[in-house]
């Protein structure tokens, strides 16, 4: 019977192709905004991503990633002294005016780096070398930075456009010169704007006037030394706050800094709510044009489940058609909807704007909520047919 | 359920008494219907509208309840069974051919004749072999990959005699089975369902008011305000007027 099932859904070919439609939309919808939506959440932790530490340390009020309170200089040598810490390097960030060339200001993301081990330095340079920052009043910017810093330039046919930096091109930060000497591959930030890497030492100059800039320690524990462990006398010992560096949003763990970066902007952004407006509304649209087709179809097909009733057909075998018929339409409206979901992914990747990170939880929970709302349509059929007298097809 | 019983008589009603809604809606169908009909017989039932036949058809096949009286099909007392038995019963020994065919658009011919054979549970091999085998004998092989719909009125309906009887049930229900069809038409449906039908192990009961087929009746129980008024051999004994 399942297979006339099938047979009685691809004949009819126009509701078909509107319950898939339903089905996909809403599929692609709650698919590619939530992909969407985490993907600029994972932009909250992008500094965890980029420096690449094992351990970061920062002040006990700090609550995330992005939030540096200027810890003393002297806090280095306590965690250099605490057990099980093979070294410590010292770790700037703040945001900082920059004075282009042409005299525009822009706000970028200063992050100051040990000059002795580069801990914490990007780990792709598309130009220059990493070491040339030891040179003096020298930086390295971001790909996506250069493009945001560069030159407007009107070309001969009158049009203007952006001429990225380059090495060899400078800037200013607190009217210091700012050459810069690499251009660097990193994740961008959640605020836009451009990643400047200096050393720490520099960073004192360019942000004249702080008395402490010191806003993270990254430290790597000895051999065998358990991260989680390493962070709790750290605490202890120290006073300060200890984070891991593990990205994995879905782990409990209250040290990983990038999972306490991401919830803080959960609970403290209205991002979520924007997002999950749009998820509940592909979920709603799903049910409504789902819900509705599905009804229909089986609204005009009624006449023949009260034929296959009468002629011996029990609710169960019926109610498995229905929902044969419901869980296949879902399965296709669900591969059309997550396919187109990931074909705009792509090209977003591509263009990297807006982010896309389909997490494998999405793709199962797409499923789920896709499968639920063909179940609340196969039930809302089941309930009508169960009310259809078999007797009726005794009336014409 | 037990074995259908070898007794002459196919079907028995007694004292059925059949109602709709209650208070001052209530509106009687049947009052104290009897009617029987034999092993081998065609039996039409005929009468006005509203004179309850269609009731009566569907108390002899077990879609509807009656409040009071007995039916007995091949035997078997349906009055005292629950839905579930009801629903194999029907499953396994009645076949019905519709007023409007309800042939499934969306399904093949083949599809639809397989139809209860597959509700019986038969493999989609043996329904497909003997759904192919009774559309050869209803002279339709050859369109059975085709859609209903693409048939005349005249073929839709042998189709659907196709599906009633594939599953070779006991008692064939017609309802109304040439109202849709012209004269001619409506003559080879009939004699083809007669024909068919032709076996002591089998019964047909048809609901009609089309007196151009009563001359395949072998019996024919004519009903009046829910009883069964009379019953005669012969069409011409009928007015014709008063149907």
């Amino acid at each position: 019977m399942y297979r006339l099932a099938l047979n009685m859904l691809f004949g009819d070919r126009a509701k078909l192709a509107m319950l898939l439609c339903g089905l996909a939309f809403s599929a692609l919808l709650m698919a590619q905004q939530t992909s969407v939506f985490f993907g600029i959440m994972s932009w909250t932790y992008t500094p965890v991503h980029n420096i690449r530490a094992r351990i970061w340390v920062s002040d006990p009020m700090v609550e995330q990633a992005n939030d540096a309170k200027p810890l003393r200089d002297t806090d280095l040598y306590r965690v250099r002294s605490v057990d099980g810490v093979a070294w410590a390097a010292p770790l700037h960030t703040s945001f900082v005016q920059a004075r282009m060339q042409d005299g525009n200001f822009k706000l970028i993301t200063l992050i100051g780096l040990d000059a002795d081990t580069f801990a914490g330095a990007p780990a792709t340079l598309s130009a220059g070398r990493i070491e040339d920052l030891r040179l003096p009043n020298t930086v390295i910017v971001d790909e996506w930075g250069a493009q945001l810093m560069g030159r407007p330039v009107v070309g001969p046919d009158g049009k203007e456009t952006t001429v990225p930096l380059k090495v060899g091109d400078t800037f200013e930060v607190n009217d210091l010169e700012a050459r810069i000497v690499g251009i660097c591959k990193v994740r961008r930030a959640f605020t836009g704007g451009p990643f400047v890497y200096t050393t720490y030492d520099r960073t004192k100059q360019y942000t004249l006037g702080a008395r402490r800039t010191l806003s993270f320690m990254l430290v790597e524990p000895q051999p065998g030394v358990d991260a989680s462990a390493l962070c709790d006398r750290i605490e202890a010992d120290t006073g300060l706050k200890a984070w891991t560096s593990d990205t994995v949003i879905w782990d409990w763990s209250d040290r990983s800094l990038a999972r306490n970066t991401f919830w803080w902007f959960w609970k403290n952004t209205g991002i979520p709510f924007s997002f999950g407006t749009a998820v509940a509304l592909g979920l709603f649209v799903g049910i409504a044009v789902s819900g509705q087709t599905f009804y229909s179809f089986v609204l005009e097909n009624l006449k023949y489940f009260a034929a296959i009733k009468a002629m011996g057909a029990g609710m169960g075998v019926i109610a498995r058609m229905l929902l044969v018929q419901a869980f296949t339409a879902g399965l296709l409206g669900f591969g059309l909807g997550v396919g187109m979901a990931q074909a705009i992914g792509r090209a977003m990747i591509e263009k990297g704007m807006p982010p896309f990170v389909m997490f494998p939880q999405i793709f199962w929970a797409t499923l789920a909520l896709v499968l639920g709302i063909s179940l609340v349509s196969a039930v809302i059929g089941i309930i009508k047919v169960s009310r259809v007298d078999a007797a009726t097809v005794f009336r014409g | 359920m037990s074995a259908l019983s070898a007794h002459s008589v196919a079907v028995r009603t007694r004292g059925i008494d059949m109602f709709f809604g209650d208070g001052e809606t209530k509106v009687t169908a049947l009052k104290q219907a009897d009617f029987e009909a034999n092993r081998g017989e065609l039996v039409m039932l005929v009468g006005p509208s509203g004179c309850g036949k269609t009731t009566l058809l569907s108390v002899i096949a077990g879609t509807l309840t009656p409040q009071a009286g007995t039916v007995e099909v091949f035997g078997q007392r349906l009055d005292g069974l629950g839905q579930e038995e009801l629903t194999a019963f029907r499953r396994k020994h009645l076949g019905f051919v519709f007023q409007s065919f309800n042939l499934i658009p969306t399904l093949s011919v083949l599809e639809n004749v397989m139809v209860p054979l597959l509700i019986q549970g038969a493999a989609q091999s043996v329904a497909e072999a003997k759904a192919r085998a009774i559309l050869e004998k209803v002279g339709l092989m050859g369109r059975e990959d085709g859609r209903p719909n693409a048939l005349s009125g005249g073929q839709q309906q042998r189709v659907a005699i196709a599906r009633a009887l594939v599953h070779e049930p006991s008692l064939l229900i017609c309802d109304e089975p040439t109202s849709a069809l012209d004269k001619d038409t409506g003559a080879q449906i009939m004699q083809m369902v007669r024909d068919l039908s032709r076996s002591p192990d089998r019964c047909v009961v048809v609901v009609t008011h089309d007196h151009r087929i009563f001359r395949f009746a072998d019996r024919i129980a004519e009903m009046e305000d829910g009883r069964i008024r009379r019953v005669v051999d012969d069409p011409s004994q009928l007015d014709a007027t008063h149907l």
